[in-house]
């Protein structure tokens, strides 16, 4: 349906509650909009609920894996089989996703994700891509290639107690309403690196300015060697930074091992950790024998509730990207639930 | 390897396998609910109890994804926990009750005391605050969750060791003052409440003399000394009483034209008499019926007309809209009344009581030049509707779970001692900000004026040959001989503010328990030191079959605090003062987001569903 044509009363009705926080305006840019989840794992499985509830017209999930036991930890579409291990994972679940909400259309593609990379074109027909549990190589491909045909990517992966979100959405606008203050604001203002008052509209009836903000987003391999964390930190906040950064940076050089009660060696970790803290100008007194020890511990499990955090951030994030009312997530979120920690990095 | 590899990474095995062993209880089963169950399911909980009085509706299912469209009317409490069976790898029992978790029939102590932990997932205070005071008389810690809209949060409780849910005073609705919603209304919200809280109340609902407060003489008194308006609003009240009677001696039509006539131009009229209100008002237009009248009979006889107007619930109606809804409406209602229905009160998904409401209020602020609202809107207002999405609920019950879970670090079993757990959590709040996309702040210990966790609490356990045979003497000496009070002088008061002893009231010491009325399982005991010296102790009568030697809470009552008692011995509860608490967000002092102040205000208490 297009963007034009109104909500129905049936769609109204499912969507109060939503619509009553968003307004139609947004439920309706959500009906059109095309979505691709590469992989459905544990925060993968999160996203595609979120958004199958919000309500987009169309999600594809790419996903060329098989069940394997570790699955049963947070992906709940899977039934309660073991006779599903080792069967393909998308035509197990894609009914069971359906039954949320059978007015997104929902497609599943078994295809390898470096075969889909031979014909990158592929990618034309969504309107946005989150990529989950990409190792560093995929992530970068994957990039080049949203970066060629300006599609807006999302990644994210989970640790244990710990998880990730990378933005590069090439830019967005947003117009968020604001009270006016003493002084009103002025078009073309940077306010940081990335983020640009274009436009100011001032209502004098209500005293609100509605803003025009254009996000600038950098390429992700940018991200991985930025020198501009310590900019955005003081003293105080670099002293207490968490390892978790570092650590689950660190943890894109790491293969996921291939049986899962094996751990990342921890020698190497920290050596990996240390690197990169000098890398990107950060103390590497954060990187602690806790931190180390939960890190090589957890690299690559999935864990319920963790990806329940993960995924609600992020799909919420994308239905602000998609409603254009705010700035979406520039460019890292960090998730750390043992200290209760989301700090948002601009890298 | 298992399934449970990962869960053992995580949580380290002595973790992991006291969580396989407990039992916890989860209360509410709706938006937080569905999310929070699913995780706690997935974290291997040994006994799930799941408490919820509701059954699903269309617009939960948004976000309450356990739930589909053929589950609509049913329990959400015996269909969550159906619909979890497809994913519960780790063999979690699950014990659905469909209930009122505040009915202490259905869920007396005993049936509390088994829970090692509770996670709250309500929608409202009134629950809210009595699974805390029960938390409170157990010391079951307790997770506090809420959202609303974008925003939400965690709390969590450990009973007398950090605030309890009652510690922070909690917004409570805005209230208007009578005159304006009856005289003199200048916003749709006073048109509103006036159409819901007074005149659909009066014509329809259960008949009693309050009208919602809306015709309390003494509070109308308080607020306007003006004769000829407080009588104006006495007779306006004495003829409703008067259309209510039509309801069941005439037809339809007959009804809607007199109600119509009397509340929308006679009523009107008459205010305009009392000119006094109209010195610095825009004066209210009567509405003229016979204006509309052709029109009217006209479209009630066009079905797709009809259709139409009822299809478009986001459209503002204009006035012949408003009648033709009223009008249906009215007839319907009318029709409900003389059949099997007594009385019907105002519910958001009745569509008939919705439809009154939204035409008289619109009519209403047509009248007073108010702006007119859609029926989607009107709904919002009227049924106190509270924006809801899945992802916050996601995000807030991840975090309830996370932080729950954290508390089988260590061994409780013996011991209620939590000041380590208690240094180690933290509230969160979601705060979604460039630089960060929650809040966490360290638990502060219990408010000294918190009238709910400043007295203690504890269990009275007696068995039923007890409660026969033992006197208030024996209970009396009892307590004196545990708790130490200075000169033997207690007072005890029974349920809300029954006397049967202080030191000048000795008559019923000789009684039997059982013997003095309203001395029965799941009543309150309150037991005030007469000096003044020590804190007052409320005991929750709990007869069992069996309870050991044990009668008595094994506590020391501290010095009594400095709050007053007036409040701690009921279910009141806090007063309702509408503070916000402040959080300091200490980490933005260098990060300079012009669109953000750097001190965020946050409401403690959201609603939820």
């Amino acid at each position: 349906m297009s963007k034009d044509e109104a909500l129905t009363a049936d769609e109204i009705a499912l969507y109060d509650r939503q619509i009553r926080l968003w307004g139609m305006a947004t439920q309706l840019r959500l009906r059109s909009a095309k979505v691709l989840i590469v992989n459905v794992g544990g925060v993968g499985t999160e996203i595609v609920k979120n958004l199958v509830l919000g309500g987009l017209n169309s999600i594809e999930l790419l996903d060329s894996s098989v069940v394997k036991e570790e699955d049963f930890a947070a992906q709940f579409f899977l039934p309660n089989d073991d006779s599903i291990i080792g069967q393909p994972k998308l035509p197990i679940i894609v009914e069971k996703i359906k039954e949320l909400n059978n007015r997104v259309k929902l497609n599943i593609n078994t295809t390898p994700l470096e075969s889909i990379f031979e014909d990158p074109s592929y990618f034309k027909q969504f309107d946005l891509i989150i990529a989950t549990e990409l190792n560093r190589s995929q992530l970068f491909a994957l990039n080049q290639h949203t970066r060629a045909l300006s599609i807006p990517l999302y990644a994210t992966g989970l640790h244990g107690l710990f998880g990730y979100i990378i933005t590069d959405l090439i830019e967005h606008y947003s117009t968020p309403q604001k009270e006016a203050g003493n002084q009103l604001r002025e078009p073309n203002t940077k306010i940081n690196r990335s983020k640009t008052i274009t436009k100011v509209d001032f209502d004098k009836g209500s005293n609100t300015e509605t803003l025009t903000i254009l996000d600038e987003f950098v390429p992700i391999p940018q991200i991985f060697k930025s020198k501009e964390l310590p900019n955005q930190l003081n003293k105080r906040q670099l002293k207490r930074l968490s390892a978790s950064f570092p650590l689950i940076f660190s943890l894109f050089e790491f293969e996921k091992p291939l049986n899962p009660e094996d751990v990342i060696d921890k020698e190497l970790l920290r050596a990996k950790g240390i690197q990169l803290c000098e890398q990107y100008g950060i103390p590497t007194a954060s990187i602690t024998e806790e931190y180390l020890d939960m890190f090589s511990n957890q690299a690559f499990t999935e864990y319920s509730p963790v990806a329940a955090v993960l995924g609600g951030t992020l799909a919420q994030d994308v239905i602000q990207f998609l409603s254009k009312k705010e700035s979406p997530i520039n460019n890292v979120l960090i998730l750390d639930s043992v200290k209760s920690e989301m700090p948002i990095y601009l890298l | 390897m298992a399934k449970d590899t990962y869960l053992k990474k995580i949580l380290g095995n002595d973790r992991y396998s006291r969580v396989r062993q407990t039992k916890i209880l989860m209360v509410g089963a709706g938006g937080i609910g569905c999310e929070l169950l699913k995780d706690l399911v997935l974290t291997g909980y040994g006994e799930i109890h799941i408490v919820d009085l509701d059954t699903i509706t269309l617009s939960n299912l948004n976000r309450q994804f356990l739930f589909r469209h053929h589950d609509i009317d049913k329990s959400k409490s015996l269909t969550v926990a159906k619909a979890v069976d497809s994913f519960n790898y780790f063999d979690t029992k699950l014990v659905p009750h469909h209930g009122n978790i505040m009915d202490a029939k259905q869920f007396p102590i005993t049936w509390w005391s088994q829970f090692s932990y509770i996670f709250n997932a309500l929608d409202n205070l009134e629950a809210r605050r009595y699974v805390n005071r029960m938390c409170l008389y157990l010391k079951t810690p307790l997770m506090e969750s809420g959202t609303t809209g974008f925003d939400g949060q965690i709390q969590p409780i450990y009973p007398y060791y950090s605030e309890c849910f009652d510690c922070q005073s909690k917004v409570t609705p805005k209230t208007f003052p009578v005159c304006t919603i009856r005289s003199t209304p200048s916003q749709p919200v006073h048109c509103i409440t006036w159409a819901k809280e007074f005149l659909f109340h009066q014509l329809f609902d259960e008949v009693d003399s309050s009208a919602g407060g809306l015709n309390d003489a003494a509070k109308i008194k308080s607020e306007t000394d003006d004769k000829d308006e407080i009588e104006n609003m006495t007779k306006e009240f004495n003829e409703l009483v008067d259309l209510r009677k039509l309801i069941f001696n005439s037809d339809a039509r007959t009804f809607f034209t007199e109600l119509v006539n009397k509340i929308f131009k006679v009523d009107v009229e008459r205010l305009l008499l009392i000119e006094t209100l109209w010195k610095s008002r825009q004066k209210p237009v009567p509405l003229i019926i016979t204006q509309y009248e052709q029109d009217l009979i006209r479209i009630l006889d066009d079905q797709t007309e009809l259709q139409k107007i009822f299809g478009d619930e986001t459209k503002v109606w204009s006035t012949l809209e408003n009648l033709v809804i009223l009008f249906k409406a009215s007839e319907s209602l009318q029709r409900r009344l003389q059949g099997e229905e007594s009385f019907l009160s105002f519910d958001k998904d009745d569509e008939d009581t919705l439809n009154f409401v939204t035409a008289s209020a619109n009519l209403r602020s047509i009248i007073f030049n108010i702006e007119v609202k859609s029926k989607f809107d009107i709904k919002q207002i009227a049924g106190n509707i509270i924006p809801a999405i899945a992802t916050t609920n996601a995000i807030i019950s991840g975090f309830s779970s996370l932080s729950g879970t954290n508390y089988f670090k260590y061994d409780f079993e013996e011991t209620q001692d939590f000041s380590r757990i208690y240094q180690e959590s933290s509230s969160i709040f979601i705060s979604i900000k460039p630089n960060k996309y929650i809040t966490s702040a360290s638990l502060v210990g219990p408010n000294e004026r918190c009238p709910t966790s400043s007295i203690a609490r504890g269990l009275l356990k007696l068995t039923p040959v007890e409660v026969k045979e033992l006197s208030l003497k024996w209970l009396v000496d009892k307590l004196i001989e545990q708790y130490d009070y200075a000169d033997e002088a207690v007072a005890l008061i029974l349920g809300k503010s029954r006397l049967i002893y202080d030191v000048d009231f000795d008559d019923n010491l000789e009684k039997r328990l059982g013997d003095l009325s309203g001395f029965t399982d799941g009543e309150l005991l309150m037991v005030q030191d007469d000096d003044g010296e020590l804190e007052s102790i409320e005991l929750y009568i709990s007869i069992v079959e069996d309870h050991e030697s044990d009668y008595l809470p094994q506590i020391k009552l501290g010095p009594k605090k400095a709050i007053t008692e007036e409040s701690s011995n009921g279910s009141s509860g806090a007063p309702d003062v509408a503070t916000d608490t402040i959080v300091i967000d200490e980490e933005d002092e260098d990060l300079v987001e012009v669109t953000e102040p750097v001190v965020k205000k946050r409401k403690i208490e959201v609603e939820v569903l």
